[in-house]
Order: C-alpha cells, then structure tokens, then sequence
C-alpha cells in the first residue's frame, strides 16, 4: 500500500466509491458462495466488472484499495458564499490561457484527469491557482512562463 | 503454444510502429511504440524504488501491457481530431495545446477507450484465459488508476514521453516545447514526478 494520504473526493467521487465497494464485495461473496448477486441483474452494472468477476485476487485487492481510501476519504465541502469568489477544491474555473478558453474543475489526485477536464489541486496549475479570484492573473512560470486568466469561478455539482 | 506464438507475432509489430506525436512533428527515424514502452517500464520500476510499498514486479506488467492495444488500435494523440493538411498550418498548431469543450473531451475519451478495449479484446481472444484476464486486469488498472501502482505508472507512462520530447527538443530544435510544458503542469501531481520535472528543467533548460 502508498503511505496513507488523504484523498480529496467530490460527492460525486464519495458515491462512486461506495457504489463500486458494494457491488464488488456483492460479487466477491457470489465468487465464494456460487450465488448469483442481486446486482447482475441491474442494469447499472459496470460491464467491466464482468472481466473481474473470475478472478478473485483482482475483487479483492481492488476492495482493499477502496476500504483504504473511504478510510481517508475527506469530502470537498461546497465553500460558503462569501468564499465562493476563490478558487478552492471543487470549483469549476473557466480560464483563458494562450488565447485559448479552457474550463477545468479543481479535484483531488485521485479524481484528477487533464483529458476530461480535472485537474489535481496537487499539480503546479492547480496549486497555482487555488486561492485566486475571477479576473485575476496567475502567472506558471519554470521555464516557460505562462498566464492563466481566471475569467469565471463556479461550484455547482460538487 | 501455437497461441502464444501468434500473439508474440502480433505484438513484435510494436517494434516497428513509429509513434504518432512525433510523425506528426515530422521527427526522423522516430521511436516506436515499443521503444516507449521498454524505458517508461524502466522508468516505471526505477522511480517505483522510491515509493514506499509500491508492487514494483506489478508496475512492471503494468508498462509491458499498456500500449499493447495500440498494435489495432494505433497511437492516437490530442491533435488527431483537429490536424490541418497544410503544413504551415500544421506548424502553427504544434506551437499550441489543443483546449476543447467539456463535451468533446468526454466524447474523445470515450471513443479512445472503446476502440483500445476491443482492440486489446482482439488481441487477446486466443489466450489461455488466466494470461487473456490478467492482461486486460493490469491494462484497466493503468486506464483507470485502480491500484497507486496503476495510478503511479499513468504518471511515469507520460513522464518518459516528456522526457523524449525534450531529447528531440534538444536534437532537432522540434516538436515546440511550450504545448509541453503547459500540458505537463497540469498533468503531473505526484511529488517525485514534480521533483523529476524541475530536473529536467534544469537538464534541458538551465544547462
């Protein structure tokens, strides 16, 4: 295991977790006891789940690592109002960056995916950014300076 | 046997499929996808030594099996879908990072997963099935960060195209670096890769 660090998670993120941990020690037990789970007849079931199903060593590693992250798991809280005017975690930042428009929402590392538009609030960018407000400048430098403009902070979906 | 023959066979065709980021940037002679895959399995191990509990013999299937898909399904990269045919054109848009919408950049994840799992699907159908489960295991841990070994090796799987990247910089003056850079900082978060990366400014930046 990675030494225990907290892991930020949106609502979202939390419910995930939780959804997949149900539905794998569901299948874990079917593995053991020769039941068929409630859950394959859902029809939210993760198709992948299904290539898990065979090999338990898989479910069983894969539980371990959500037990260990539900036990450090922190919520990202929705910031009050007066505070809902800085970027923190959670926040959806609307930037303009190289005279380009780009939107990203500022999540922990384990939600992080720059493809898909989260960024880590542990990355140089996200660091950079969090405490700074709408129409402010944030400058990444080393070695190519670049200028981030924060052009809109939201905190809806969280 | 013959099985396994057939899918080394297959999978040998990675040593001579070039990478498509640097083709696009017209760099001669360009590694292969194989290539990639041997140093960022060294980078993956080596860097892993640093890293308290982490699984390295895993880290190391892990990097052997990530880009296997790509004998069907190609080297994609974030430029395909917006490419010109002109290549002044072409040049220009090197210089930049491609941003998209919200929607497209789901849309664009998706159909890459797709087309990698049927691909790896292909690729595996004839074998034994303990080695066709653990294959396709050990890859969805890599895409979706299931384990730290998954979740560190997406990281050390990028840095090792960093590091290339800044070897052709140096070399042939190409691809343009500050799309690099601009995707590396919001791409790497773990604390030895930010470590690793101001070395390599240092390296390639400050000598």
């Amino acid at each position: 295991m990675e030494e225990e660090k907290k892991f930020y998670l949106t609502k979202e993120g939390v419910e995930k977790i939780k959804k997949e941990y149900e539905d794998l020690r569901a299948l874990k037990l079917s593995k053991t006891s020769g039941e068929i789970p409630k859950i394959w007849h859902s029809e939210d079931l993760n198709p992948e789940y299904l290539s898990f199903q065979e090999d338990l060593s898989f479910i069983e590693t894969r539980i371990t690592e959500l037990e260990n992250i539900m036990k450090n798991a922190e919520l990202i809280k929705l910031p009050s109002k007066e505070k809902q005017s800085i970027v923190n975690l959670g926040a959806k930042v609307l930037v303009q960056v190289e005279g380009q428009t780009d939107e990203f929402v500022i999540v922990g590392s384990l939600e992080a995916n720059p493809s898909l538009g989260r960024i880590s609030n542990e990355s140089p960018v996200g660091r950079a950014l969090l405490g700074h407000r709408a129409g402010e400048e944030v400058m990444v430098s080393s070695p190519i300076k670049t200028i981030y403009k924060i052009r809109k902070i939201k905190y809806k979906n969280i | 046997m013959k099985e396994l023959l057939k899918f080394f066979i297959e999978v040998g065709k990675l040593k001579k499929m070039p990478r498509r980021g640097w083709v696009i940037n017209q760099i001669k002679n360009p590694e292969s996808i194989a290539e990639h895959i041997f140093r960022s399995a060294l980078m993956g191990w080596i860097l892993g030594e640093e890293k308290r509990g982490m699984n390295k013999e895993k880290i190391l299937k892990i990097a052997l099996v990530h880009d296997l898909c790509e004998v069907y399904a190609g080297d994609t990269t974030p430029y395909d879908s917006v490419l010109p045919k002109n290549k002044k054109a072409l040049r220009v848009l090197m210089k930049t990072w491609p941003r998209f919408t919200d929607k497209e950049k789901k849309k664009k994840f998706q159909e890459k997963y797709r087309k990698e799992t049927k691909a790896l699907e292909k690729l595996t159908s004839k074998l034994p099935s303990h080695l066709k489960k653990e294959i396709r295991n050990l890859w969805l841990d890599y895409k979706k960060g299931l384990t730290p070994e998954g979740r560190f090796f997406q990281q050390a799987d990028k840095m090792e195209n960093f590091l290339q990247a800044l070897e052709y910089w140096k070399k042939y003056k190409k691809p343009p670096l500050c799309p690099w850079w601009l995707w590396a900082r919001e791409f790497f978060d773990d604390p030895l890769m930010l470590e690793f990366m101001e070395l390599l400014d240092e390296e390639f930046h400050k000598k």
